[in-house]
């Protein structure tokens, strides 16, 4: 199966000894068949939670409010056994890392056969078979030999590879890749960005990048949504996102990178200030203390999602002014 | 004006000195050459990047450049004086400093940034009078707030505890700053925050810097000169805005070439290598980067080119190197897509 993905009004918040934090607050995303979302922000924009929120990966501590549907199921609703089910079933996750993603006394064959153990109907050889050919897929030269190889045997673009291939394998409908190029080198990274826009051709689930570079979102997504103290503050087509941003956080974010200057410049740009308390968040906008063009109502009232085209909505008070 | 470091043909070896290697091995086998002949020179005030892949060796050389590591062969100099024995790199290390990778593994745990600032005068000698007056006079001058000295490490955000990295490679008043990828895992837009710090203090204080970095994006900013480093050797060094705008060696392109770049409208259509960066365990014959280079030439797999001059002040270790408009540079340039999905 193969359905949308629509998480509404999603919030998360965390019981600790010192207090609630509210890591996310009334999310709205969805994703459909075909699409590669993105998902962008600074570290503790709560993109983390959110994928595991997504993945049904929260730790105990954790309170939802809100749903997430999957193909019209609720995953929040469904029993511990059925949550496993669709995790190994429909629910894919690469992760950043690619050394801890597996197990270091394993080979990576022997590996890769238990990520299919949910195909009763193939025999130990068929999943093998599977296996070369989907090494061979994401570019692993000389599979068979790959496959009695051990994780640490592998560099860490091929562990990344490996990663991929063994998410795939599950054919899932919802691939979800967390930083997936973060620990690698510029010459890697640009080969699994090529890899994962190569897969996407013949895949027809969602895919789910999250990252904090701006570069990886605008060579890999269709839609994005920008993430900021634990609320996505803009989102609309990657066009949209990056030529014609509205938000002011997303505005200062993009003015940061300095991948978008050729020129050298004597100051690099910065965003003043720091994150709010996420145990205490503010009663108005989340970026009002850091924004330049807040006004009298962004302190005191939190701004709604405003809709600023079919496909592109921010939560900002400035942006009807 | 005569170099603040100068460092020539200097090689680093890591010895194969495992057990079983010995054992089977009673004459010992040569060891690997890490640091392969590095020459290059830092002028007082000058920031130089030095950029490559993991595993290019661009930390071990920053190390060596110290003493920290031992070099094989090869020759440091600083300010004028060689540097060879370990009381050279005492005194040396006295006007020079380093900013460590990860800022806060480089601070003691159970030490408070407090005494973490100040151990290295501590270390030196240097008498003062009031530590924690002069601890707050660190910090200050990184703007970080006073209170701060009686924290521990582990209570600092990662920007905070880069720019008490910072404070702490500034103590001394060095006149050189090695800095060892300063803003790995930082925000964007904190990542500015510590580089603007840095360079005002510079400008403040005046000391030479070498950064060590895999980040082109940030470093075509902030340094002068660049130094590109390819399996432990140099492999181009030129100023920083003609080696962005026309790259000579072949993996400089590449490396360029392989930013992804933060524009929907401008997606590259195929990546600029295939392959990965070989181990220094097993260097290909000729040029090193033969394996991967997109314009390889029979000559390039039996040959090792040498490091030669292009005009003044730039150098290039390859046979055939980028020409400004030539054709081979096609190879690298950006093949955009405009409609969505490739």
């Amino acid at each position: 199966m193969s359905g949308s993905l629509v998480a509404s009004d999603l919030s998360v918040r965390y019981q600790t000894p010192h207090g609630s934090v509210y890591a996310l607050r009334h999310v709205d995303i969805e994703a459909h068949p075909g699409e590669v979302i993105g998902i962008v922000g600074e570290s503790g924009c709560g993109k983390s939670t959110l994928v595991t929120a997504l993945a049904n990966l929260l730790p105990a501590n954790a309170h939802i409010d809100g749903s997430i549907r999957y193909d019209g199921v609720d995953l929040a609703k469904l029993d511990a056994h059925r949550q496993r089910l669709l995790r190994g079933d429909e629910i894919a996750l690469v992760s950043q890392d690619p050394m801890t993603a597996f197990n270091p006394v394993l080979t990576i064959g022997d590996q890769l056969v238990d990520f299919q153990h949910h195909r009763n109907d193939l025999g130990r050889a068929q999943k093998r078979a599977r296996i070369a050919a989907m090494l061979d897929r994401v570019g692993i030269a000389d599979a068979e030999r790959r496959m009695r190889s051990y994780p640490h045997e592998l560099s860490g673009g091929m562990r990344q590879r490996v990663a991929i291939a063994a998410a795939l394998l599950t054919d899932p409908g919802l691939l979800i890749a967390d930083e997936p190029t973060t620990a690698l080198d510029v010459t890697m990274e640009a080969q699994i960005i090529h890899l994962l826009r190569e897969l996407r051709r013949e895949y027809n689930g969602i895919i789910i990048v999250v990252s904090h570079h701006l570069g990886v979102i605008a060579e890999l997504c269709d839609r994005v949504y920008v993430m900021y103290a634990g609320e996505v503050v803009e989102g609309g087509e990657v066009d949209a996102i990056f030529h014609d941003a509205r938000h002011p956080y997303t505005q200062a974010l993009l003015a940061c990178d300095p991948a978008r200057f050729h020129e050298r410049l004597d100051r690099l740009p910065t965003i003043p200030g720091s994150l709010p308390s996420l145990t205490q968040p503010p009663p108005g906008c989340v970026y009002a203390p850091r924004c330049n063009r807040a006004f009298a109502p962004c302190s005191t009232i939190a701004p709604p999602l405003v809709t600023l085209s079919a496909s592109h909505v921010a939560r900002c008070h400035a942006v009807t002014r | 004006m005569s170099p603040l470091l100068a460092v020539e043909d200097l090689s680093v070896t890591f010895a194969r000195n495992g057990v079983l290697s010995r054992l089977l091995n009673p004459v010992p086998l040569p060891g690997f050459n890490v640091i392969d002949g590095v020459t290059l020179s830092l002028m007082p005030n000058e920031t130089l990047g030095l950029v490559g892949e993991s595993g290019s060796g661009k930390t071990t050389l920053a190390r060596t450049i110290l003493g920290l590591v031992r070099a094989a062969a090869g020759r440091i100099a600083f300010e004028g004086r060689d540097v060879a024995t370990p009381a050279d790199f005492r005194a040396m290390r006295r006007r020079s400093a380093m900013m460590f990778q990860d800022p806060v593994a480089s601070l003691s745990p159970r030490l408070r940034i407090g005494a973490l600032l100040t151990e290295p005068q501590v270390i030196q000698g240097v008498p003062m009078p009031d530590r924690r007056a002069a601890a707050k006079a660190l910090l200050a001058l990184v703007g970080l707030p006073s209170s701060l000295v009686d924290r521990y490490p582990h209570e600092l955000s990662g920007g905070q505890a880069r720019r008490v990295g910072v404070a702490r490679a500034l103590a001394m008043k060095p006149h050189l700053l090695l800095a060892d990828e300063p803003t790995a895992g930082l925000d964007v837009s904190v990542q500015g925050d510590v580089l603007n710090l840095i360079g005002e203090l510079k400008r403040e204080l005046g000391f030479a810097a070498m950064i060590v970095t895999h980040n082109l994006a940030m470093i075509r900013h902030v340094s002068d000169r660049l130094a590109i480093m390819y399996l432990g050797r140099l492999v181009e060094t030129g100023p920083t805005q003609d080696v962005f705008s026309a790259p000579m060696h072949p993996y400089t392109a590449t490396l360029i070439r392989s930013e992804p770049i933060p524009d929907p409208r401008r997606r590259s259509l195929r990546p600029a290598v295939t392959g990965e960066i070989p181990s220094v365990f097993r260097r290909p014959a000729g040029c090193e980067f033969h394996t991967r280079c997109p314009i390889v030439r029979e000559r390039c797999k039996t040959e090792a080119p040498a490091y030669r001059p292009m005009g003044t002040d730039r150098m290039v270790r390859c046979h055939f190197p980028l020409q400004k408009g030539g054709q081979e540079r096609e190879a690298f340039s950006h093949a955009s897509v405009n409609q969505r999905g490739n």
